[in-house]
């Protein structure tokens, strides 16, 4: 004869303690970029941060396992300089000088070695070919002395840099131990350039070729470029609306849920609130509902394999919040 | 009347992240939840739109890393389990949801997409890169490649080896995928400097994007602004521009579509909501919570309470902003019709993640804006830039200016005080490349293979997503990790490679795990 052998329901009541994620408030935000130029650069900042975290999500849990733990050299025995453009007002320039070279400079120049200063020499090389001395302009730059890269604001858009490193000696001469490659600043603005060169690929041209064109209309484009649209976009490649932060505040979630669970004849078919319920091999079962205030009436109700009994058990859960 | 163009482009891309030295990864995660709901989402609407035979073009950029990790075998086994956890997760939600129906719909919906997620993915034989490129044989997709690993260019003139790598071996392997050449590109961050056209037209490609001041600034002025494709001088190369009012109206804050009330709130997961010991088993095996993609609220509103997310209202909400999109789009070519006095070209470049992935109705949206072009007006066409160089062949010819799409429109997302300290070895690592072809001409045998992997790291190193994530400041373990691993990986087989005495069992190793690219030829770095 088939019984039911244990019933029991067990009303669970746990606090959910959220882990703090990001704040949930979220704001689309794409600073209009004609208006106001200041802020929005913070705004696009904290736009890309969020999107990264958002397209990046779980780097935030990432376990280093066995990852190796090795760490790359910090000097490569080499002389090298390599300047680069960050934007048009700002470049970034590093360096090594191996032991060897400073050996040498210090060979050359024995006591005047230790009283010099390590600088940044900045030349504008704009429209020339760099020889050393025929630069259209140049600034010195001091630097901490045990620097290896520096941001160097140069202010000026649209021109040709570029850097040595040296001592700057007690006499005002300049040693150079370095120097980097040729750079060129974009400009900031619409070029003045206004000369039209137009073409049609060789190959669609012979395919054109007779049918026919007119020269466009001349209109200036000034009208169609608006300062600072340009250094607006704050959409990089991961980039989506922004989630402003939320003030700082206390908080607390709780939710209920309910574990209903019992155990009949393995081979039993069983129906919590009329709908099956797949048994385990032992002929156990455990469903877990979310609850809700209100009143649940559950039925349970099983059924032997051969139909000939039938056991009902019916909790009554009420959940009220206060 | 016809008035202008319309040249939508997502750019999809992912970094190759594929350990199969660890049983669960989490960064792998990236791969998994942007099949199941950004690729596998835009398949099943051009799908439809194809099967109700509307004409469409988008352009999309499938990046060299992401092809590689579509179409590995180990990442779509774990896909498999990936998303059948899920679906076993959704059953379970549906029944733990019975007393609250506005949850249980939502659980009944989840349930749905995963499982329509899995027959999609099996039947495109587990790898959808077979469902793009039939949308590219179709006429509808111009999918276009993008540099190899995602290397962001502009901060590595200094080697332009590296840059050459890059094309070229993302040229190969899309040229090895999609049965033809590359016609065109998407600079990686959209990062330009001036020159690097002739590394793309060495590698037979017609045509890049920049951004808007791209050719805003470009030498000399360009008399139709973005709104027409320029030829850069010296190459001839097609370079388009970004147009920023299109790409406003999707993210601004006053008009911006995916933050309105009635979208899926991202932040709501029941990865971080649901009891700890319930959802153990669908998150991370160390137990730490992470999303798992089932949420159940809409934004709903400024504040932190939200309210069940319901998804007819969203969709509804969707079609109203494609027509609004539309709509703007239709007065913007109608002005610049009559201010130009030529047909304009708009391009709207997007992140194709954001659709789906965080903008969850996304891929509704543009699918309700195909479907409007198509059927509710006459102005607007959306094309692809060789159909639009076919239909206008003279352009005016002028040198972009050096740019991106990044944070204040040029290098310094990746070029800060978090992420700086990266460019020497990567400079050091270029040189020493290009050093090494020099040397090795031509060789075979374990040496090749040597040089061939040399290239692999090399290559991985450079992705710009590393220095996105240490430039963003947080969670930038794993992104430092990479750096330094390939790094060092390439360091060791440069002394190795420089001594002829190359460790095959290490060698093995590391092809095994570093497998990008199985063809690579190490010559293209010169």
């Amino acid at each position: 004869m088939a019984k039911i052998k244990s019933k029991k329901t067990v009303v669970k009541t746990k606090k959910i303690i959220k882990k703090k994620i990001a704040p949930k408030k979220r704001r689309l935000k794409v600073s209009n970029p004609i208006l106001d130029i200041a802020p929005k650069k913070d705004i696009a900042r904290e736009q890309e941060v969020a999107i990264g975290t958002a397209k990046f999500s779980h780097a935030k849990v990432m376990f280093t396992q066995d990852l190796s733990r090795q760490e790359l050299p910090s000097l490569y025995d080499r002389d090298m300089m390599a300047l680069v453009v960050r934007d048009p007002w700002w470049l970034y320039t590093y360096w090594e000088v191996k032991d060897s070279t400073w050996d040498k400079f210090k060979a050359e120049l024995k006591d005047e070695f230790y009283k010099a200063r390590k600088i940044l020499r900045v030349y504008d090389v704009s429209n020339i070919i760099f020889n050393g001395s025929n630069a259209n302009n140049f600034f010195d730059l001091g630097i901490r002395e045990d620097a290896s890269n520096w941001y160097i604001d140069i202010g000026a858009p649209g021109k040709s840099w570029c850097v040595e490193f040296g001592l700057l000696l007690r006499d005002g001469r300049f040693i150079t131990i370095l120097r980097s490659n040729v750079v060129e600043t974009p400009i900031d603005g619409p070029s003045w350039i206004t000369d039209e060169e137009w073409m049609i690929p060789d190959e669609m041209f012979s395919r054109l070729y007779g049918m026919g064109f007119g020269l466009g209309k001349s209109s200036p484009t000034g009208g169609v470029w608006r300062k600072g649209i340009v250094s607006s976009p704050g959409i990089a490649s991961m980039a989506s609306p922004v989630k402003k932060k939320a003030p700082r505040s206390f908080w607390l979630e709780v939710n209920c849920e309910l574990i209903v669970y019992g155990a009949t004849e393995p081979d039993a078919k069983v129906t919590v609130q009329n709908k099956p319920v797949a048994l385990r091999r032992d002929g156990t079962f455990t469903l877990r509902f979310a609850l809700p205030d209100g009143k649940q009436v559950i039925p349970v109700k099983a059924r032997s394999k051969d139909n000939l009994d039938e056991r009902s058990i019916t909790p009554i859960v009420n959940r009220e919040t206060k | 009347m016809h008035k202008g163009y319309l040249c939508l482009v997502l750019h999809g891309h992912l970094p190759y992240v594929r350990h199969p030295e660890h049983e669960n990864f989490l960064e792998e995660d990236w791969l998994y939840e942007a099949i199941t709901e950004t690729y596998i989402p835009l398949i099943l609407a051009f799908e439809r739109l194809v099967n109700d035979k509307i004409d469409f073009r988008i352009t999309m950029t499938l990046s060299p890393s992401l092809i590689s990790m579509l179409s590995d075998q180990l990442l779509e086994d774990r896909y498999l389990k990936h998303i059948n956890q899920l679906i076993e997760l959704a059953r379970k939600e549906k029944e733990r949801t019975r007393w609250q129906p506005e949850f249980q719909n939502l659980a009944s919906m989840y349930l749905n997409e995963f499982s329509l997620a899995r027959d999609t993915f099996l039947r495109y034989n587990r790898n959808l890169v077979n469902a793009f490129k039939k949308f590219q044989d179709l006429g509808k997709l111009e999918i276009i490649t993008c540099g190899a690993t995602h290397g962001y260019f502009p901060l590595m003139d200094v080697c332009k080896e590296s840059v050459r790598a890059q094309v070229k071996v993302a040229a190969a392997h899309y040229e090895s995928v999609f049965g033809r050449r590359p016609r065109g590109i998407w600079l990686p961050e959209c990062g330009y400097h001036p020159g690097h056209d002739e590394i793309l037209k060495e590698a037979g490609i017609r045509y890049f994007f920049t951004d808007s001041h791209g050719i805003l600034h470009g030498k000399p002025r360009p008399k139709y602004g973005v709104f027409a494709p320029v030829y850069c001088k010296g190459t001839g190369v097609a370079c388009v521009a970004r147009d920023l009012e299109s790409s406003k109206q999707v993210w601004s804050s006053i008009e911006g579509y995916p933050g309105d009330y009635n979208y899926r709130e991202f932040y709501r997961d029941i990865g971080f909501d649901l009891e700890y010991d319930y959802i153990k088993p669908y998150i991370h095996p160390d137990g730490v919570r992470i999303n798992t993609g089932i949420k159940y609220y809409r934004i709903t509103g400024p504040g932190n309470n939200k309210e069940p997310y319901m998804p007819q209202i969203a969709r509804n909400t969707a079609a109203d902003h494609a027509g609004n999109f539309m709509f703007n789009r239709q007065k913007q070519v109608s002005y610049l019709y009559e201010f130009l006095g030529k047909k304009p070209l708009i391009v709207s470049p997007y992140d194709a993640e954001l659709f789906g992935h965080w903008w969850y109705e996304g891929p509704s949206w543009l699918e309700f804006l195909i479907r409007k072009i198509a059927f509710d007006q006459d102005e607007l066409s959306l094309t692809t830039v060789p159909e639009y160089l076919e239909e206008n062949p003279r352009n005016q010819v002028v040198t972009p200016s050096m740019s991106s799409w990044g944070w204040k429109g040029y290098s310094e997302m990746w070029l800060q005080g978090s992420n700086d300290w990266i460019y020497k070895h990567l400079h050091v690592a270029s040189s020493r490349m290009t050093e090494l072809v020099k040397k090795h001409p031509d060789v075979n045998g374990v040496m090749k293979r040597a040089l061939n992997q040399a290239l692999r790291e090399l290559l991985l190193a450079q992705s710009s997503d590393w220095g996105f994530i240490l430039g963003t400041g947080t969670h930038t373990e794993y992104a430092i990790r990479r750096t330094k691993d390939h790094l060092l990986r390439f360091n060791r087989l440069y002394e190795d490679i420089k001594g002829d005495s190359i460790d095959q069992n290490w060698l093995g190793d590391i092809e095994y795990k570093d497998n990008i690219f199985p063809n690579i030829d190490y010559k293209v770095h010169q």
